[in-house]
């Protein structure tokens, strides 16, 4: 029994911040048609920044703030500098082929993944540090009894509910989710009603970047910050992703608990060596039997 | 197809190769061991590139887990190796074959995904797979990993060339596989094989209306690619180690950005894709050589230039290196 409230705890804690990543990239797939593989290297950057600023005397709630705000300039700043010229090019050789068109922005974001973790190498070294949490990591007492639930766990699970609620009102009550939910359904009729489809397009790249830096400062306290430990909370996130279907945002969220629970059950009762393979097969298990995701609408790209 | 059209792309194929052989011997000749040893990692990488080039750039499916049928074919040659005693030359061409049928798993799961699905599901592939040398520990030996090498030249070779180091050893064994990918990729991409792939590549619903069994093509295109990566991986094990370590998924993405920086559609453009990634570190030591940099810096420079390179290539010319050369089979 308490083996399984342990692994329950612990997978809804994780789940949570797997959520903020899956979610992260249903923003910018359906925002822009990309699936960021970047995205984890940004979360890794801006993560560098809040350490480096708390390493220097600044409060965490300041290195907080300053890696939110830098995590979603650098969205914005990929999306003008590399994505936009790139879908520019769309008369090119390369990508006038069906299948190529899909393929190149994520070939660009994987090199953008490799300059992020290359230059965060050439300036804060490949060494390891740990990274604070804001609360306490140590569990919860009842009756004497130490339990598997943390005082960060709790606030993990309160800042990403916190998150989704701010994005659902943004998304479902203001003009400009209005803007940004019709150019993920239509981009050229949303151009024609008059949608500035390329600022919708850079703003869900900056909220993107905001969500994947928020689930980088959440991840690291319980791991350790170096260049290359978010890639498999990329990997994780987009399974996902998948899972609940790219083109829903509470399907993603709803698939980052799944799978969650899925590695923390993996974890618990067999072993840590067996978590990427549980992966895969949950993975492909739904890519086989329902590709478009649990939670995807009828009107979802063929896969 | 007539017969004269096949066979003028065997004839094609065949004058290619012996021209890439003889320049490969020629420029060997004039290095030192360290270039040699380089060459040959170069060659054995070439190979890792072309399976990139076919499934991705003729094919238009796009894999970051060439990593992984790359440790396929590693770890099944080491084990034949070790376990059953049998010579390389048996062991790497059978690993080809075990790397084959990995491909054919591979591509009948991915034949029904595209784009950036199948470019997750791979990565995927790409980190679950070196985890199984930890499951199954006792045969594969963990983070360990199964110690094998090239062995020394036979002795009927050393009297025919007269003495042989190591580092040409290494390059004289990549040398004829290298030569037999190049044969069969080129005569791929010639023929009609190459045709269906690029039909599947450019309109999927065109090509099957034009008769080209699109599923069928793109499990194929997954079977030879995975050989070629299967083989590539033998030999790159053969430098002296088969283990999670030499398999990284980092080495999907050496190899997919070899292939773009020199030219996603293009066999040349594969072989110079592989020379820069494999002498960049070399290129950027000699540029900074006069400057103090700390190793921290050297360490992680090539990375950061290759990633540039990388991102530039796309954004500004797709096409690659080999792009600017116009070729009648695009």
């Amino acid at each position: 029994m308490d083996t399984f409230l342990a692994a329950l705890f612990s997978g809804t804690s994780r789940g949570a911040i797997y959520a903020l990543v899956a979610l992260g990239l249903v923003i910018v797939w359906r925002g822009a048609g990309v699936v960021n593989f970047a995205q984890m290297g940004q979360a890794m950057f801006s993560t560098y920044i809040a350490s480096t600023l708390i390493m220097h005397q600044y409060s965490y709630w300041i290195a907080f703030f300053v890696a939110l705000f830098a995590g979603a300039l650098m969205g914005a700043l990929l999306d003008i500098l590399v994505m936009r010229p790139l879908s520019n090019k769309k008369k090119s050789e390369l990508l006038s082929s069906e299948s190529m068109r899909a393929a190149v922005p994520v070939i660009a974001s994987l090199g953008i993944l490799g300059a992020l973790q290359s230059l965060a190498g050439i300036i804060w070294a490949a060494e390891e540090r740990g990274f604070p949490a804001p609360a306490k990591q140590e569990g919860f007492k009842i009756a004497g009894n130490v339990m598997p639930f943390t005082s960060f766990d709790v606030f993990v699970i309160a800042t990403v509910l916190f998150t989704l609620f701010l994005t659902t009102i943004f998304f479902q009550k203001t003009g400009m989710g209005l803007a940004m939910r019709a150019t993920a359904l239509n981009q050229e009729v949303a151009k024609l009603s008059g949608i500035r489809t390329n600022h919708t397009r850079t703003l869900s790249w900056a909220i993107s970047g905001a969500a994947s830096s928020l689930a980088g400062l959440l991840v690291t306290p319980t791991s350790n910050l170096s260049p290359n430990t978010l890639d498999l909370v990329l990997i994780v996130g987009f399974t996902a992703a998948v899972v609940g279907g790219l083109d829903s945002p509470i399907g993603a969220v709803i698939g980052g608990f799944i799978v969650g629970l899925v590695i923390s059950f993996v974890t618990f009762y067999d072993t840590p060596e067996d978590v990427f393979l549980s992966i895969l097969a949950l993975l492909v298990l739904v890519l086989i039997v329902k590709p478009r995701g649990i939670f995807s609408g009828k009107d979802a790209r063929r896969v | 197809m007539s017969n004269s059209h096949s066979s003028s792309a065997l004839k094609k194929s065949l004058i290619r190769t012996i021209i890439f052989v003889l320049l490969i011997l020629l420029v060997q000749s004039r290095f030192d061991a360290y270039n040699q040893a380089q060459l040959a990692l170069v060659l054995i990488l070439f190979i890792g590139t072309l399976s990139v080039t076919l499934l991705t750039g003729i094919s238009g499916q796009l894999s970051l887990g060439q990593g992984a049928l790359m440790a396929v074919g590693g770890y099944s040659s080491a084990l034949m190796m070790i376990n059953l005693k049998l010579s390389l030359w048996v062991a790497v061409p059978v690993s080809i074959f075990v790397s084959a049928i990995a491909g054919l798993l591979l591509g009948i799961t991915a034949a029904r995904l595209s784009g950036p699905y199948l470019a997750g599901t791979t990565l995927v592939i790409a980190l679950a797979i070196p985890s199984l040398a930890n499951r199954f520990i006792s045969v594969l030996k963990g983070d360990e990993g199964l110690p094998v090498d090239v062995g020394y030249p036979p002795t009927w070779l050393s009297n025919l060339l007269g003495e042989i180091t190591y580092e040409q050893w290494q390059l004289y064994l990549a040398l004829p596989f290298a030569a037999l990918a190049l044969f069969v990729a080129s005569n791929i991409l010639l023929a009609r094989t190459g045709r269906s792939w690029r039909a599947i590549r450019d309109h999927e619903s065109a090509a099957a209306l034009a008769g080209v069994n699109y599923s069928r093509s793109k499990v194929f295109a997954f079977v030879i690619s995975a050989s070629f990566a299967g083989l590539a991986g033998a030999l790159y094990g053969l430098r002296g180690l088969v283990g999670p370590s030499v398999y990284p998924v980092s080495l999907s993405l050496t190899l997919l950005t070899a292939a773009i920086l020199g030219g996603i559609r293009s066999i040349a453009g594969a072989f110079i894709g592989t020379v820069i990634v494999v002498f960049l570190p070399d290129w950027i030591e000699l540029a900074i050589g006069g400057f103090e940099v700390s190793e921290q810096v050297s360490n992680f420079l090539p990375g950061l230039l290759s990633s540039l390179l990388l991102i530039l290539t796309v954004v500004i010319n797709p096409a690659g290196v080999m792009g600017a050369h116009r070729h009648k089979n695009k």
